[in-house]
Parts: structure tokens; sequence; C-alpha cells
């Protein structure tokens, strides 16, 4: 999954990259939902769950293996191997920030609220923020190192930051997810993440869940050293499943095998014990959250919009370009076929972002408005599309971006140039340009005689897909490509045969 | 008496002096003008073979790659990898025409051998998708990232009329030799690009150019550094919709290949393969006003080879 989203070479199959994500719980989720994929993945997910408890958390997502690593890495370093003590849990939160998902979606804010939420996304954008351009670096270096001993060093390759805007948010997540996982371990999955909230919540009355022997346990804590969860309460002789991230470290910890991994459902044989935890776990969950969810969820949207908002203005004033950006309508990429079906579906996890190799596609902050932070747009005039790829929708987990071949590519419409004639070097100067037409490839971009001895812009809008070609080449800027709400086709260009301009016999000097 | 031991002998005799003397050489016929004499520029000019035939013909006729390449030169090869786009389509140089003058550098005694371009397209694509990388990595080149601005110097052009100093891909300037491998092809601003508009991707700031006069620094770069040997792709040149071209259609066979020292006199002749004349495209006549090189063809010692 990190090669898929690090991958500055280009070596990862797509269909690899493609797959690694779809597996992943939300974009699967949002396939089924909308109608773009099976689904399969997450229906499978939510069956695991059922049966066994959290596995995604610990096999699957990104983000938990993420943290499973800082986690494994401050043991590494010894530091305090107490403190991972049980912890009552946050449920009044948990659910909050689920239910404010789910009412997003019902309010067709959904996706927006995953961009900020979703373990997967957030994975993909530190990864293709932050982990891509650093493993870049280390990459030239190392070709430089191996250039400087007289090897071949091959090629060094692009280092790609995204905006310092737009790497802000990644940044702040992954220090926070770091943060909380060096502190508490899986505190983020038990507290922030609405699939680990969701998960938890099937998981809670699992078939088989891990249970403890009161009868074996000796209470030597050895099992709380080995939780990455701090679910084991050790004091109660239980463990709250529905937190439970399923990386069954603690089997192997008790070596008076006190704790056990067994069918609990209907006759499960700590039957007793059962009406106790199921009492305390229906107060917190259903009793205390359905009253308290919807001040919840309200407090929680005000919130987001709240941050959201600051956050915006804060760009807007804080980057000097901000101001121009932001007035600039955001454009989506080819196989998104509508601004709203785009907008929709897409979670923000760039995997196109990091797919795209002229690096068109960034990150947006607010060109497509609030709703689409941190979904990809193309940005004009730093690259342009290129003309025989369409790897972005061959990556994309959710359906966002539809694949397309190449042939449906060539004439998929995503904006239209705008040519400002009176800006054109060749009015202004004089002088031959044509940088436009050079880069266009469809020819709806081509030149026409013009004074004496030059060729100026000519357009031919039923041709033109709007890739932002001619605008990236256009030396003065004297060209703005303008998005569609709803992409379009452009018409076929159809030319004969060209002919031999010479018939002055084998060489005509 | 003929017995099969004499065929035999014959027959061997007969293969290695065929083996000795190319099939071009039995079959081309090469005819020159001598308009400017022994003195003028010369330029080979073959027709209707393979492009790799057609490469090693015109080499032949300037006096073989030892004549540019001297054992132990580090030497830079420039083709034109602008676009990601397929080799048939003739919007790059073709790769069986770079793949075989990198060989001739190879065999000529080059210490390394360098290929580059400040490609148009996303560079890694069209490397690739232009076939380049594999025909000149195998035949011994190393490939750089044309699109590396560290790569690039910042250098003083004293003499350029308005181009008086540009980042240039330390390949250009740190090379012994620099081959030049253009293609042969339309240009919706500059009517043509063969030999010097190819040089355009060898400097950082592309836009530099179409800012201040387009013709006038393609012909101020030359004021730095010429090319010590330019070989001019032409089998197949992209007639209109060009430099990138919307398809094969934009093509047509002319089967030609041309090299010369001379960047001047080589794109005149290929002004003259496009059916235009040299003085249509401005690059060229400010070029020959500067002495950069000489576009009169009456002056330039043309070897012409038609290969069947």
């Amino acid at each position: 999954m990190l090669a898929a989203f690090v991958d500055f070479r280009d070596v990862v199959p797509l269909p690899v990259g493609h797959w690694l994500a779809s597996i992943q719980f939300t974009p699967s989720l949002v396939a089924l939902l909308s109608g773009a994929g099976f689904g399969l993945a997450c229906v499978l997910i939510a069956l695991v769950s059922i049966l066994f408890g959290r596995i995604y958390c610990s096999t699957l997502c990104p983000l938990g293996i993420l943290q499973d690593i800082v986690i494994r890495l401050r043991r590494m370093l010894g530091r305090s191997r107490r403190s991972m003590r049980y912890t009552a849990p946050h449920t009044t939160m948990r659910n909050a920030i689920l239910w404010v998902v789910i009412l997003a979606s019902l309010t067709g804010a959904g996706s927006a609220a995953l961009v900020l939420l979703d373990p997967y996304s957030h994975f993909g954008r530190i990864a293709s923020g932050i982990f891509r351009p650093l493993a870049t670096i280390a990459a030239n270096a190392g070709s430089d190192a191996v250039r400087a001993l007289g090897g071949n060093g091959g090629f060094r390759y692009d280092v790609v930051w995204p905006s310092m805007a737009a790497l802000v948010f990644p940044m702040v997540m992954l220090a926070l997810v770091v943060g909380l996982a060096a502190w508490r371990g899986r505190l983020y999955c038990n507290t922030v993440c609405p699939v680990g909230t969701l998960l938890g919540w099937l998981a809670k009355r699992a078939a088989f869940r891990l249970r403890i022997d009161s009868q074996a346990c000796e209470k030597c804590a050895a099992c709380l050293r080995s939780c990455k969860a701090q679910c084991i309460d050790l004091k109660g002789g239980k463990i709250d499943f529905s937190r439970c991230v399923g990386c069954f470290d603690c089997l192997p910890s008790c070596e008076k095998g006190a704790i056990d991994f067994r069918w609990s459902w209907g006759g499960g044989a700590s039957r007793k014990k059962e009406p106790a935890l199921r009492g305390q776990v229906a107060v917190g969950s259903e009793g205390v959250c359905r009253r308290d969810f919807l001040v919840q969820s309200g407090k929680g949207m005000v919130a987001l919009a709240g941050v959201s908002g600051f956050a915006g203005a804060a760009l807007a004033v804080s980057h000097p370009a901000a101001s121009r950006r932001v007035i600039r309508p955001g454009i989506a990429p080819p196989g998104a076929r509508s601004m709203k079906r785009f907008l929709d579906r897409c979670t923000g996890c760039h995997l196109c972002v990091s797919a795209c190799p002229t690096h068109v596609l960034q990150p947006a902050l607010l060109e497509f408005g609030l709703l689409g932070f941190m979904k990809p747009h193309m940005n004009y005039p730093a690259a342009f599309c290129d003309f025989d790829c369409h790897r972005c929708g061959d990556v994309c987990p959710d359906g966002a971006i539809e694949p397309l071949d190449l042939a449906s590519k060539h004439l998929t419409r995503i904006g239209e140039a705008q040519f400002r004639r009176e800006e054109c070097i060749v009015v202004r100067n004089g002088t031959d340009c044509a940088a436009c037409s050079e880069h266009c490839p469809t020819k709806a971009v081509s030149t026409v005689p013009y004074g004496s001895n030059l060729r100026l812009r000519s357009e031919d809008t039923s041709l033109c897909i709007g890739c932002g070609a001619c605008e990236y080449a256009c030396p003065v800027k004297a060209i703005t490509v303008s998005p569609l709400a709803i992409q379009g086709t452009a018409r076929k260009a159809t030319e004969s045969r060209a002919t031999l301009p010479t018939s002055s016999g084998d060489f005509p000097f | 008496m003929y017995t099969r031991r004499n065929f035999l002998k014959a027959g061997a005799v007969v293969t290695a002096g065929l083996s000795l003397v190319s099939l071009e050489r039995l079959f081309a016929t090469v005819s020159t003008t001598g308009g400017g004499g022994a003195t003028g520029p010369v330029l080979a000019a073959v027709r209707d073979g393979s492009r790799r035939e057609m490469v090693d013909a015109a080499i032949n006729a300037l006096g073989g790659m030892k004549a540019f390449v001297k054992p132990g030169q580090t030497v830079v090869v420039k083709p034109n990898i602008g676009w990601d786009v397929a080799p048939d389509l003739c919007a790059n140089t073709h790769p069986d025409v770079v793949g075989r003058v990198v060989e001739l550098c190879v065999a000529a005694g080059a210490k390394s051998v360098t290929v580059f371009d400040n490609s148009c397209d996303q560079w890694q694509r069209a490397y690739a998708n232009s076939g380049i990388e594999e025909a000149a990595t195998r035949a011994g080149a190393t490939l750089v990232n044309g699109k590396d601005q560290s790569l690039y110097r910042e250098t003083q052009i004293p003499a350029g009329v308005k181009l008086k100093s540009a980042k240039i891909h330390s390949a250009i300037l740190d090379s012994d030799v620099i081959i030049n491998v253009p293609v042969l092809k339309h240009h919706s601003g500059t009517v043509m690009t063969a030999s010097m508009k190819n040089l355009m991707g060898v400097i950082w700031d592309r836009g530099f150019y179409h800012k201040n006069d387009l013709h006038q620094c393609i012909a101020d770069f030359l004021t730095l550094r010429r090319p010590d040997l330019n070989i001019l792709d032409a089998y197949s040149p992209m007639v209109r919709n060009g430099p990138r071209g919307r398809g094969a259609d934009d093509l047509v066979v002319v089967k030609a290949l041309l090299a010369s020292p001379d960047i001047v006199a080589i794109d005149a002749a290929a002004a003259k393969l496009l059916d235009r004349q040299p003085t249509d495209i401005r690059h060229i006549a400010l070029a020959s006003a500067m002495g950069l090189g000489v576009m009169d063809l009456q002056k330039v010692d043309i070897r012409r080879i038609k290969m069947t």
C-alpha cells in the first residue's frame, strides 16, 4: 500500500495500487453505496468483524499499521512498559463522530466528512504528500552517491511536494496520529476513527471474542503491556471487544493461558458473565448515546464547519497566491463525469495524486468549495494532463474517477480554454511564439498566418478537451482553462492523409 | 578442374569481400556538387535506405565517426524526445537513428555517451514511449534527466542579440563532442523544426525564447557553441499539425537523412525537403546573417547518396 503511494518511479503496476486501495473499508463502502463497484471488501470486512472482531484494523488498515510501527518503536526504545493501563472508553465521542459521518452522508456531505476522518484517506495523504517526496529525496541522494563513486546512479527524480497550504492538513494528522500512538497506543482508532467505531459496533458481540478466564488469571498484567488498545480491564476481568483491534498480541503474552479466543454466541462457556458485560455496554452505548449523539453530532458539525472555515480563511490570508487560487474554480480530472458526482464520491485519498505522472493532479484547498477540500484538482498552469494517460482513473478505488480507455479519454472534455488575444506575444511583440499550439494534442489550437511572416493562435473549441497544455505552455499566461460542470465529449478530428510536399526529384537541393 | 573445394573457396572470398565493402557502397551512387569546392561545408544527403543504413552511409560520406569522436572523448547525443508519443508517429527522433548514432560513437572510442532532452511532455513517459530510452541504453549510452534543474548551469552568451545568458544542461556544457540528432517536422510557430530548433531542448527556460523573439534566441544560442555534427531524421517528416502531430496521417514518407557539421546548411536543405525556401524560416536566415553557418546551398559540398 505504502509502495503504491510512494512509487515515484511508477514501477508499481496500476492494478496493484487500485486493488490494494479497493480492499480498504471506506473506498469499497463508497463504491458499494454509489453503485460504482461491487464493494465486496467492505461486506467481507463487516462479516469478519461480526465473527472475529476488528481484524481489519490490525491487518489491512494502513493508518492502523502505521500506528503499530510507532507503538513497536516506542517499545523498542524501552520507554515506559507500564503506562498502557485499561482506560474507560470514550464512547460518546466515538459515536458522535461516526454519527457525524452518517448524517453528513445523508445530507450529501459524506465524502467531505470522510476526507476529514477516513483512516485510509488520511494515510494516503500522508504517504503521498509527505513520505513520497522524502523517499524521492533519499533515492536521489543514493543515486548521487553511486555517481560520486563512479557508477551509473540512474535518474534523479523530481521531488514533488504539495503546496505548503495543502501540506498542513496531512502534517497535522501525521503528528496527531503518531503522537497519540506513542502516547496511548490505538487511542486514535478508538476515539476518532469512524471506521474503528463502526467495526467496533459490529465486533462488540462478535461470534468469537477474547475472554479472560478469571480462575486462571493471576493479574500479572503481562497482557496489559502487550495491548495497544487499552481495552483489557483486569480488575473487572473483561475485555472491551469493541475497542480490541484484533492484533492478538495478548494471547502469547499470557503465560497462564488465561486469555482465550472462543465462540461466544448463544451458550458460550462464560454465559454467566454475559449479563453484566451486556448491561454495562448497553448503558454505555445505547442509553447514554442515543440521547447524546444528536447533541454531540450537532456540536461536531458546527465544530467541523468552523475549523474548515477557519482553515480556509487562514489559507486565503497566509498564502499570497491563494487569493487568486481560491477564486479560480477547480477542474476535476477526466472520468469524474460531473462535478457533483466527483465531489460526492471522492474521499481525497490521493492515490491518483501519487499516480499522476505530470503532477497536474494536486489536492484542492477551496477550488471546489469547502466540500472539495483535499480532493484532487487539475493544477493548471503548473502542469498539464498527459494526453495518453489515464492513470488517475485506473487507480481510483471508489469510482470518483471512472477508468476510461484512451480513445474515450482523448475525447473527454473537462474544461475549455479561453484565449485573451490582446495579451498574446504574437500580437503584442510582433514575434513568433505558438507555444500553445505546439503543445495542443488535439489541434484544437493551431496557427494561422498573421502580419508579415508570423503565425497566430487559432482555435476550434469543439476539439478542445481542456487538458491545460496550452495554458501551461503560454509564456505570458494569456490562456485560462475553465471547468465544465458536466464533462462532455469533444469532436473527433478527421483529416485526409497528408501528401508529399516535394515533387522535385530525389534531392530538392 | 572445378571442384567443390574451389567452389567453397570462391564463395568464401566473395562473402568476405561483401562483408568488407558494405552493401550501400556496392549499390549506392555517390554524387557531389562542388559549388563551394573544398572550402565549403560538407552535407551528406541520403535517401531510400533504412534509418540505420542511412546513418551509416551519411557518416561514411563525412569521413566516418572517427572524424568527429576521438577515443576517450565524452559525447552528448541530443535527440528530439519532446513528446510522449510512439516512434511510428515521428514526433520524436526515431530510436533506430539514435541507437545507431550511439553505437557509432561507442565504436569510435567515446569514453561516455550521454542522451537527454528537456521534454515538453512528462519526461519519463517521453523517454520510455519514444523508444529512445531503450534503444540508446542498449547501444551503450547513459540517459540523464532533462527536467532536473540542478543539472543546468547559468551561462553567459556574450554574442547573443536577445539571449544574453541561459541555464544550459551540464551535459552540453561539459561534453567534448555534441551530436545533434533532430527529427524533421512542421512547426506551428517556426514553420519548421529541425537542427537549430532542436537545441531549444538543452536550455531550461524555453519560455524566455518565446517571450523574447523566438527565432533570434534560437540563432543566438549558436554563438555559444554549435554541435560538432548534426544528423537529421527525415524518414517520415510530419508535414502538418507539428510539432506534436495528431496522428500517422500527418506524416509523409520521404526516406531521407541528412548529416552535416554545419547546422545552418543542414537546416537549409531540410527546408527544401519540406518544399520551403531556407529564407522562409527566419532563424535560418538570422543564423546565416550572423555568420553561424552557410544557408546558400550552392556553396555547400553536398554528397548525395541514393540507396536502393
